[in-house]
């Protein structure tokens, strides 16, 4: 498995929203990934942002209302 | 039948299966943009008047929902006469480090715990209704329909980095309002706060 190179909070945090979009290249996911899983700093606040984004993304159904959920038209 | 025939039915059916099934998909999308229902539903009738009659400019196996939602948000457009808005050329990195200030300032009066709230959804939901455009329809597109920066660049009509910086900076408002939300909600009750921002 190829080394991955190092990066500091500064630079994971600042990757932080692409990396849960998975806009980043594999190498630079990779790089946040393991940045992450060693720093006990910048962990929960990607642990907050998932929440954040889960609990965003699971009010999709509440914006179809029960009356229009039928909507044909 | 006549071979135009052929061809016009063709086209119906083809229509029928590929853009129909997006319907309620485009009228959420289209609510999220006007708040009205009654305003929704005629945009979702304009884009499906719209997009039938250009139904032939469709390349079919392409994706007809991200098309939809192209054709409903301009249709908005033109319904509000709004002025295009300007590119924001904002630097999204710096709306990612405020995101993280904000979860800073969310551990220190503990109200970070609202996320395990299982009755959080109608407080999103407000908070998303009062976000300001143009940041309200990056939202709504990347994180409430699951679209990817690219795809909403393309509704949108904008560079993605103008998505990205408007995303970022709709999060972070997003996360305010809902600090807000809490602290009013009585969730400021701190237990020891932890500090968890970044050395850099």
């Amino acid at each position: 498995m190829p080394d991955v190179p190092d990066i500091d909070c500064l630079t994971a945090v600042r990757q932080l929203w692409d990396f849960l979009d998975d806009e980043l290249t594999d190498e630079r996911m990779a790089m946040v990934r393991q940045h992450l899983a060693q720093c006990r700093r910048c962990l929960p606040h990607h642990d907050f942002a998932k929440l954040f984004l889960q609990a965003v993304r699971a009010t999709r159904e509440e914006h179809l209302m029960p009356a229009e959920a039928g909507y044909t038209g | 039948m006549t071979s135009s025939g052929e061809e016009r039915r063709a086209r119906d059916e083809s229509f029928a299966r590929e853009a129909l099934p997006w319907m309620d998909d485009v009228y959420r999308f289209a609510l999220s943009l006007t708040r009205d229902p009654a305003d929704a539903e005629d945009i979702v009738q304009e884009t499906y008047l719209r997009a039938f009659r250009s139904w032939h400019t469709f390349q079919l196996g392409s994706d007809a929902r991200r098309w939809l939602f192209t054709i409903c948000r301009n249709v908005f457009l033109r319904s509000r006469e709004r002025q295009r808005f300007e590119v924001d050329t904002e630097n999204g990195d710096a709306e990612a480090l405020a995101a993280v200030r904000v979860h800073q300032q969310m551990v220190d009066d503990g109200t970070d715990r609202l996320l395990t709230r299982l009755d959080l959804g109608p407080a999103i939901t407000q908070a998303l209704a009062e976000l300001e455009e143009p940041f309200r329809s990056a939202v709504i597109l990347v994180d409430v329909e699951d679209q990817s920066y690219d795809a909403a660049a393309e509704v949108l009509g904008v560079p993605i980095g103008t998505v990205r910086s408007r995303l970022f900076r709709g999060r972070r408002q997003l996360q305010e309002k809902l600090m807000k939300y809490a602290r009013d909600a009585g969730f400021a009750a701190p237990d020891e706060p932890q500090r968890v921002t970044p050395d850099a």
